[in-house]
């Protein structure tokens, strides 16, 4: 499975990768904001979508809005992992059509439960 | 004056004194009232330019009046956002501090026990070992192994606490960030008023910066907000866990 974390702070793209290669993922590439994201989206192809809001450029939630907006990605899974936690932008973010939604700071279990559910559901 | 003025003033006067000496007295009435005319307008310009000036100069004093709102408002914010990040970090560190302290002694015995058992194992291999030693030994090894595989399980979790334990450098990093732009803003408007004080006149074209920008852009409905700091937000607003998060979305038909 082909993962792309989108996230400004390298340090939190470390941590997701890190527990990612935990949970047996390791095909894992990187973006620092929605702007760089979206060509690598257009021209590789991924199988899930890790990103954070708060962005420079482009932020997480425009990328989403893009992301579902492309034929080539528009049922991409998309997990949004962020600091943002008003309730108007959770909703804002499942309007958007986001698959799950972490809150940082959050524990590894937390990653592996909203991943399992996920793909539980696209499987099911 | 400009010399075009000036020609025409010359032009003006030259011809009063024609008039005035050929005792034209009809031309030289209408003379006098243009030139009169011609102050008055001046007069007018200079006065209507002054009250722009001072017009712009009140509007300028009351956008930088925003700097009562900073020092009222924004900067205890900042503070209580800066006093957040020692918060954040000194959690951080202790966190690091302790996983570490937990598993170092584990990973010292693994190894000095290992050596010992080396040790041993050399005199087994070597055959000065004897059949009720051996039998020792080989009690010890399968201790050590039971041990090993649990020890390093513990490690492996303190390790994870760590990495874990890193997130507050991306959470603290964009409090700080908010804090560099609030200090921005308040050196704009402190720029802004030192000049105004210095000098009358406002620039006019200037549109609205730093902090009126950013108050519009926070009326956006869906801004950014970055990470909840305690205190600085209405708490029915915020979401205060990830359970509250998924109940949130699975009443939206997540």
């Amino acid at each position: 499975m082909k993962i792309l974390i989108v996230d400004d702070f390298a340090t939190m793209r470390r941590i997701i990768k890190n527990l990612l290669r935990d949970l047996g993922y390791t095909n894992i590439t990187e973006a620092d904001d929605g702007n760089s994201a979206l060509p690598l989206l257009q021209t590789g192809n991924f199988d899930f979508l890790v990103t954070d809001w708060n962005m420079p450029g482009m932020p997480g939630i425009e990328l989403l809005k893009a992301v579902r907006a492309m034929p080539k990605t528009a049922k991409l899974p998309v997990l949004m992992v962020t600091a943002e936690s008003k309730r108007e932008q959770i909703v804002a973010a499942a309007q958007a059509g986001v698959s799950g939604y972490i809150v940082k700071p959050f524990t590894a279990v937390t990653l592996k439960e909203k991943i399992d559910k996920i793909f539980e559901r696209i499987q099911g | 004056m400009e010399s075009a003025d000036y020609d025409q003033w010359l032009g003006r006067a030259q011809s009063l004194a024609d008039h005035i000496q050929k005792g034209n007295d009809d031309e030289v009435n209408r003379l006098l009232d243009e030139i009169s005319r011609g102050r008055e307008r001046m007069l007018f310009q200079e006065l209507g330019k002054l009250t722009r000036e001072f017009h712009e100069a009140l509007n300028g004093f009351r956008l930088d009046a925003r700097i009562t709102d900073l020092a009222q408002e924004n900067i205890p914010d900042a503070k209580q956002r800066l006093n957040y990040v020692i918060v954040m970090t000194e959690q951080a560190a202790n966190r690091t501090l302790t996983a570490v302290e937990e598993v170092m002694p584990l990973s010292e015995s693994m190894a000095a026990q290992a050596k010992v058992l080396r040790a041993q194992w050399a005199r087994f291999t070597g055959r000065t070992m004897s059949a009720a030693d051996f039998r020792h030994l080989s009690h010890e090894i399968e201790q050590f192994l039971d041990k090993t595989s649990t020890d390093a399980d513990h490690i492996r979790n303190n390790l994870s606490d760590v990495l874990m334990a890193q997130d507050y450098q991306d959470i603290t990093g964009q409090i700080l960030q908010r804090v560099i732009r609030l200090v921005n803003e308040m050196e704009e408007h402190l720029v802004r008023l030192v000049r105004g004080s210095g000098t009358r006149v406002m620039p006019s074209t200037e549109k609205p910066q730093g902090l009126t920008a950013a108050l519009v852009d926070a009326s956006e409905s869906v801004a950014v907000h970055g990470p909840h700091v305690p205190g600085t937000a209405p708490e029915e607003e915020v979401i205060h866990s990830q359970d509250d998060v998924d109940a949130l979305l699975s009443s939206l038909g997540f």
